[in-house]
């Protein structure tokens, strides 16, 4: 799910926009608005829900652990798909394009379905303890789930293939020949990869890692399966608010605010990674 | 013999079912300006890859001052290098990109600062350092990567096909460029071009290159005068080939005997053959001569004038032999003979017996 602005055209491509525009409005524009209605409106009008959130300890924490484990997972899911796209990059067509069908595939399987594999291989009896403790790398088996490991290692292999794809596209444009010109220029390969290979994908881990940042930040299924009690995120609160305390303005104030943060995220990403037109 | 500065030997490439190369053999005097000159394809830049480290050879080996480079790895060959595709670094300034090597040296701040100067002094494009890559023409971008191979004052710069994405008029310029910056540092350079008139402007060696091997090597006059085969002759300027016969071989002469029984003498033959082999005349244009008599020593052939085409400098004949074969002829502008020839005319080339070859075929 990438979000591109459509190309600027002269002229009246509005009304055959109009549709779609029409669509929009309905099932996003509307929605989002009237949770902002009641955000200010419930149980009473005023910015006082906003006030709550932002003031209190107990949302704060809640709110760091959102961006913490957020960040955490960016982090994470850039270090594994780099190498991975790489990888993908400089391998004969034939086999990249299989490994690239099972990404897509592991993609479409359902959410659930794959969180709970993760629980069933990271649990204390689960097949990760019971291998490192037959190997006798570990005696005691190794707290994985209900803590920031078993959510940071759910939701990074359910995030890889957003950050692969946008990766595998600015790698794939590096020409092979720039590499060899640094090398014969003396450039060791850490050189290489700091100095050359990393600037040059910057805007790929940038639209990557926002993209995934930003899922990370509404994330729930993992989370809620995964995680413990302990680092409750946001999406697992605005839950908790509408569902158990049926308390509508709080949700709305909670999501409303992730919102206005997930924009300007993304105004900061296109004023300073978007490519700009080449000048030949 | 001494040790040669730069020497490859017996390089041979396989990839896979393809044979890229196969013992190429060559060295390089100090300060030398190699060219290989071949087709698409008959592994020059194979060659050139392996000098740089961007792949092992299958056999054989390269040495400079004769200590094999091998195994020492690409970044630690010291080699400068200009590519054929653009390859500066795209976020990089143009002073930046020719400081990357010093950089990568962690050298001081002062010195990279004069070198990246006097890099860009050498190329001509003396305050351009703020620049960006993408805003430059590609003469531009080609010779930032030149400053780029040389600021660190490299023993060899290698270039592969440089210019060949360049139109003619700028491909001549930086030809220049390259033959001042040449002798300016000093610097063995082995450069690889398919194009023979670059290769003959720029070189002071020429090695031919054909499907993986080296044909000949030597300078353009002895290339041109003393083509060793066939290949050579056909890719160095242009040249006449007809198909005869071997009538008989004296030493480093022979006698061609063609279809309809027209004899040609004393020819000096490259390789060895028997009367009797199929064999080839070979004639460079400009050294034929066109008259109304035969010449002596039977190096001549009478030629029916099929067409006449007025290009300025000369006049060019199309003719043919007796036998059917075409051939083409140079009438300089002012000949005597290019304002009375006619369609249908018969006259006969000469030319002197030093100028023509002749090689065995097969
Ligand atoms: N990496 C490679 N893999 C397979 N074949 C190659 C490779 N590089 C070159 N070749 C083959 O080796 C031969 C020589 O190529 P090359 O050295 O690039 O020729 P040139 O530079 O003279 O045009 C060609 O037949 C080419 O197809
Ligand atoms: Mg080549």
């Amino acid at each position: 799910m990438s979000i591109t602005l459509a190309p600027k055209r002269r002229g009246s491509g509005l009304g055959l926009a109009m549709p779609a525009i029409l669509l929009l409005l309905a099932f996003f524009v509307v929605p989002v608005a009237l949770l902002l209605l009641r955000s200010v409106t419930e149980p009473e009008p005023g910015l006082h829900n906003y006030r709550t959130l932002i003031g209190s300890a107990t949302y704060a924490k809640v709110f760091f652990n959102t961006f913490f484990v957020a960040g955490v997972v960016t982090l994470v899911t850039v270090l594994v798909a780099f190498p991975v796209a790489w990888a993908l990059a400089i391998m004969p067509q034939r086999w990249a394009s299989v490994i690239f069908a099972v990404i897509l595939l592991s993609m479409w399987t359902n959410l659930l379905a794959r969180t709970y594999a993760w629980m069933v291989l990271l649990q204390q009896t689960g097949l990760i303890n019971r291998s490192l403790m037959a190997l006798g790398i570990i005696d005691q088996p190794l707290q994985l789930t209900n803590n920031l490991i078993g959510v940071t290692i759910g939701m990074v292999y359910i995030m890889l293939p957003f950050m692969i794809l946008p990766l595998l596209g600015v790698i794939r444009k590096i020409d092979p020949a720039i590499l060899q010109a640094a090398a014969l220029c003396g450039a060791s390969k850490g050189q290489a990869l700091f100095r050359v290979l990393l600037p040059l994908a910057a805007p790929g881990i940038a639209s990557g890692g926002l993209m995934v940042f930003v899922m990370s930040l509404g994330y729930f299924v993992t989370p809620a399966l995964l995680g413990g009690t302990a680092n409750m995120m946001l999406a697992e609160m605005i839950a908790q608010q509408v569902q158990s305390l049926v308390n509508w303005g709080m949700g709305g104030a909670a999501a409303f605010i992730l919102l206005i943060v997930t924009l300007g995220l993304y105004a900061v990403q296109l004023r300073f990674f978007e490519p700009k037109p080449e000048v030949r | 013999m001494t040790t040669p500065y730069l020497h490859i030997n017996g390089i041979r490439k396989v990839f896979g079912e393809v044979v890229a190369t196969d013992h190429v053999e060559l060295s390089i005097a100090e300060g030398e300006f190699m060219t290989f000159l071949g087709p698409s394809g008959s592994g020059k830049s194979t060659t050139l890859y392996i000098l740089a480290g961007f792949q092992d050879p299958s056999a054989g080996d390269i040495t400079i001052r004769g200590k094999s480079i091998l195994s020492t790895p690409s970044h630690k060959r010291n080699i400068g290098m200009v590519f054929q595709r653009y390859t500066l670094f795209p976020h990089l300034s143009v002073g930046e990109n020719v400081a990357f090597p010093l950089r990568v040296r962690r050298m001081g701040k002062s010195e990279v600062d004069a070198r990246v100067k006097r890099a860009l002094k050498l190329v001509r494009l003396e305050g351009f350092e703020d620049r960006m890559p993408a805003k430059m023409s590609g003469g531009q971008q080609q010779r930032v990567a030149l400053a780029r191979a040389l600021v660190y004052d490299p023993p060899v710069l290698l270039m592969d096909e440089p210019l060949s994405a360049l139109d003619k008029k700028l491909r001549e310029e930086i030809q220049f460029e390259i033959r001042r910056i040449h002798q300016e540092t000093g610097v063995t350079i082995l450069y690889v071009t398919h194009d023979q008139e670059e290769a003959l402007r720029l070189s002071d060696r020429i090695a031919i290159f054909n499907k993986g091997k080296i044909e000949q090597v030597g300078t353009g006059p002895e290339l041109y005068a003393n083509p060793a085969t066939h290949f050579v002759a056909d890719f160095i300027g242009d040249s006449a080939f007809l198909a005869g016969e071997l009538a008989s071989v004296s030493g480093e002469r022979a006698a061609l005997r063609f279809a309809d029984g027209t004899t040609v003498a004393a020819v000096p033959l490259h390789g060895s053959g028997r009367a009797g082999q199929a064999a080839e005349l070979m004639l460079r244009p400009e050294r034929i001569e066109l008259a109304t008599e035969p010449g002596p020593e039977g190096a001549s052939l009478p030629v029916t004038v099929e067409d006449m085409t007025f290009l300025g400098n000369n006049t060019t004949l199309a003719a043919r032999t007796p036998w059917g074969a075409a051939l083409s002829v140079r009438l300089n502008f002012g000949h005597p003979l290019a304002a009375n020839v006619a369609r249908g005319d018969r006259l006969h080339i000469r030319w002197s017996p030093e100028a023509a070859h002749a090689f065995v075929r097969g």
